[in-house]
């Protein structure tokens, strides 16, 4: 008996346990017998139970180097630290799926535990979509794509974990993107749920906002990540290549982004929800995509791999899922009428529109070029690959146009906007962004695209931080002091406040790429030692090289010094790795040093001995913007979810008790407001 | 009062729009004066970087730093020198490699061009779409009686009538920024009520 044999039995317990949750769920919803209902929640414990029984006993395979386990023996080697060991449990195709199906069951439980605050009626609907769903990854798990099958004979050692994949960025990079398609599910079973209850309420439509907000922060995370891990370990200077698997990750987000807006509208004004629900059903579809995409070999990527044959089951499962939910919707349809009307085009629900449809199309943009390659294979029998230059001029220019509505929105107001306070909001951000592309000229900026992006960045950022100090300046004039003020605003308002700490994070990170993208500079030169190199006011003097050898491993790094007007700023040791596992494939370790916002990124290409080195140096300006941006936004992300919960639960508690009471308090609140001003 | 506002409200307008006029000045000041004539290398870069160099992964000719990369840069700036247009050039290098393999930025004709107008005419018809519909919805009579009830404030209109349609809009602005600052802040809105 070995830790797989656990491993594969909890799999077909956790299998069993999942098709029981879905039927006992269904019936009990369908004859209303909540014992049913109650013993399907149960069910749902054990699955997750027998998940974390299964990935345990892979974890445990991993570390007791059980080599007979060919997964085991395919990922790792006796060689490897602890920590790349435990994480090449996702470095595979199995161990990939059989994460999947563990966070998807931790959520899920997750969900029963806390679903006394969802609408009870969709409670064993979500159930029985989750577990549906988990069904299909456990079959795949337990048939096809089985992380436990051993092999007659156990190898001495295995053969180790891709060298790109060793690398810190990899112990938390698949991990998060992962768990950010994953989390797309929740969000899909709520509308598989709304539609077959037909409760498509307020109740429902916060619910599902806070788990889509969830998703969408745990994909902006994975994102980000990503991002970061392939500008530190790829040794190209960039961080976003619009690789196929880049840009399958990013879509489902665009998709959630579109879907976090468009439910303000229906929050409001009861309108958009057919909309609304294809949003959701089109983010988990394109979150499945995204998985399979990666494993299926169908388009070919530099992120891939494992390949394998099971897209063919996945490709089935997508088509289910976009059958199934089109049927349910269409039976639907009736009851999806909108409430209200629309008034203006002008006002935010208009602003929220354009965002919309711009966010649809990059997703259908990005989507078009990823699936290209395809098209053109079935109608000119030859591939052609999309590269970067159709994606930025494709989607740049509603980037820019996205910005600018990002800007513009919060000015308006609900309904319809009056013009002239309109005007006077908009003069402020937009003299700023006047004087941003006056003063760019003269800082040498003489790019137009560029100077557009940043001014409108300018502009973007000057309407929100106006935006937050209007906020201060109304609760300063009733007796707050400024700093107390706007702690105040994110404090109550953190929905609110926090959308726009997610605007600020994305202006600074569209100032990142535009940055980036325009005032980029590349150089190689192959060097001796007192040699040196100039770019952009840096010189590099190479050194030598450095050779360490370890038992596992070989580092070649060259020393290099960096100075900036005649100043000494520091050493840097570029370098590659040569793992004993993968000789023929060195890694890099690529040196970055930040100055303020510019990053010196130096990468050593080539070397001869001791005594040359070719050296690639790319001075990246506002490549930290990139990083900040990105942070700022989850942060935001997490504002607008965290809070979001409790008050969720609170403002339940206080309608269920105070109804009568808020009823008639609201009115007096309003003429109060129009009073004063 | 009112003849105050309106002066304020013009006001506003018109340095909204001496803004804007500011920033197109800039723009295209920026777009007319950068200098038509590019350089040789940024010849070479434009071209190198809509090809894909055949032996890395994911990289284009102009960044990939293999030998082959480096030799096509070289023969790009043989071309470029021996006056030949950037088509010429990528027309040369896909008819020796295969233009699927080498070139990744879709050329402006033949099949090619669809990947182009796809994205662009599906966003065009996403704007006409959006339009029909928002047009739809204001006209629909049984859906909007309150649309239809309250006038059109007229952008620029200079009579009195819609002048004080436009005060009383803003007065509704004002009180609904208030009031959303206000909603479910009931320490807030007492300290409204307080002030009062």
């Amino acid at each position: 008996m070995y830790f797989s044999d656990l491993g594969i039995i909890a799999l077909i317990l956790a299998l069993g346990f999942a098709l029981y949750t879905v039927i006992a769920s269904i019936i009990g919803a369908m004859r209303s017998a909540p014992p049913l209902v109650a013993s399907a929640k149960r069910s749902l414990l054990a699955v997750t139970f027998f998940l974390l029984l299964a990935s345990g006993a892979l974890v445990v395979s991993f570390l007791t180097h059980d080599f007979g386990v060919n997964y085991v023996a395919e990922h790792s080697s006796s060689s490897m630290s602890w920590y790349f060991v435990t994480a090449a449990f996702y470095g595979g195709q199995e161990g990939s799926l059989l994460y999947w199906a563990f966070v998807l069951s931790l959520f899920s439980a997750l969900f029963v535990i806390t679903s006394k605050r969802a609408p009870a009626a969709l409670v064993p609907y979500v159930m029985a979509t989750l577990m549906g769903i988990e069904s299909f990854f456990l079959f795949m798990l337990a048939t096809l794509s089985n992380p436990f099958v051993r092999s007659a004979v156990a190898p001495k050692d295995g053969a180790g974990l891709n060298p790109l994949l060793m690398d810190p960025g990899m112990l938390v990079h698949p991990p998060m993107l992962l768990m950010g398609y994953m989390s797309f599910s929740l969000p899909f079973a709520f509308a598989v749920a709304a539609l077959i209850t037909g409760r498509l309420n307020a109740e429902w439509l916060r619910s599902i906002r806070r788990w889509m907000l969830a998703a969408w922060t745990l994909q902006t995370a994975g994102l980000l990540l990503g991002a970061w891990w392939a500008y530190h370990v790829l040794g190209w200077g960039g961080y976003w290549s619009w690789d196929p698997v880049e840009n399958a990750a990013l879509l489902p987000w665009l998709t959630a982004t579109a879907f976090l807006h468009s439910t303000m509208v229906q929050e409001r004004r009861g309108m958009l929800k057919v909309w609304n629900l294809s949003l959701v059903i089109a983010c988990f579809a394109l979150s499945i995509f995204g998985t399979f995409e990666v494993r299926s070999g169908l388009i070919s990527s530099v992120h891939s791999f494992a390949y394998s044959d099971i897209g063919a089951y996945f490709f089935g499962f997508l088509a289910v899922i976009i059958l199934f939910s089109s049927a349910l919707f269409f039976f639907r349809l009736p009851a999806l009428r909108a409430e209200q009307e629309f008034d203006s085009i002008v006002s935010r629900e208009g602003v929220f529109l354009l965002n919309n449809l711009l966010l649809i199309g990059i997703t259908f943009a990005t989507l078009w070029g990823t699936l290209f390659p395809l098209i053109s294979a079935a109608f000119r029998g030859q591939t052609m690959t999309m590269g970067p230059p159709f994606y930025n001029q494709v989607i740049a220019p509603m980037i820019v146009l996205l910005v600018l509505a990002m800007g513009i929105g919060p000015l308006l107001a609900w309904r319809r906007t009056s013009l002239s306070a309109l005007w006077r909001n908009i003069s402020v951000p937009a003299i700023l962004a006047a004087l941003c592309a006056l003063i760019l000229p003269l800082l040498g900026v003489t790019d137009v695209a560029a100077n557009i992006g940043f001014t409108v960045c300018t502009f973007t950022g000057g309407a929100i931080l106006y935006e937050i100090w209007r906020g201060a300046r109304v609760r300063h004039r009733h007796g707050e002091s400024y700093p107390k003020a706007v702690y105040m605003l994110f404090q109550r308002y953190r929905q609110r406040y926090g959308g726009y700490i997610v605007h600020l994070g994305l202006v600074f990170l569209v100032a990142g790429i535009i940055g980036s993208h325009y005032f980029q500079q590349q150089k190689d030169a192959t060097l001796k030692p007192g040699q040196d190199m100039s770019v952009a006011g840096y010189r590099f003097t190479y050194l030598g090289n450095i050779d360490e050898k370890a038992s596992d491993k070989e580092t070649i790094s060259s020393q290099v010094q960096v100075w900036r007007d005649g100043q000494l700023q520091g050493y840097l040791y570029p370098g590659r790795v040569i793992y004993a596992t993968y000789p023929d494939q060195p890694t890099s370790a690529i040196e970055i040093k930040t100055f303020v916002a510019t990053d010196v990124y130096v990468y050593l290409a080539d070397w001869q001995g001791a005594a040359q080195a070719t050296i690639r140096v790319f001075i990246n300006p506002l490549v930290p913007f990139v990083w900040w941006g990105g942070l700022l936004m989850i942060l935001g992300g997490i504002l607008c979810w965290w809070p979001a919960r409790r008050r969720l639960a609170s403002a339940v508690r206080t309608r269920e008790t105070k109804k009568p009471e808020s009823v008639v308090e609201k009115p007096a609140e309003v003429a109060d407001g129009g009073v004063i001003a | 009062m009112k003849a105050r506002n309106s002066l304020q409200q013009k006001r506003s307008l018109l340095l909204l729009l001496a803004t804007v006029a500011l920033i197109a000045a800039v723009w295209s000041w920026l777009f007319f004066a950068t200098p038509s004539q590019p350089s040789v290398d940024q010849r070479v870069h434009d071209i190198a970087s809509q090809l894909r160099c055949p032996v890395c992964q994911g990289e284009s000719v102009a960044d990939a730093p293999s030998g082959l990369a480096l030799q096509m840069r070289g023969i790009i700036r043989q071309q470029v020198l021996a006056g030949k247009s950037d088509s010429e050039i990528i027309q040369y290098f896909s008819s020796r490699y295969g233009e699927g393999n080498i070139v990744w930025v879709p050329q402006w004709q033949g099949f090619t061009l669809l990947a182009w107008l796809v994205p662009i005419g599906l966003l065009l018809a996403g704007f006409l779409f959006l339009f029909l519909v928002v047009r739809d919805w204001r006209k629909d009579p049984g859906l909007a009686p309150a649309g239809l009830a309250r006038p059109q404030p007229a952008a620029g209109g200079a009579n009195s009538a819609s002048l004080s349609e436009e005060d009383a809009e803003l007065e509704r602005y004002r009180a609904q920024l208030e009031q959303e600052l206000a909603s479910d802040d009931p320490l807030f809105s007492r300290s409204i009520k307080e002030a009062n």
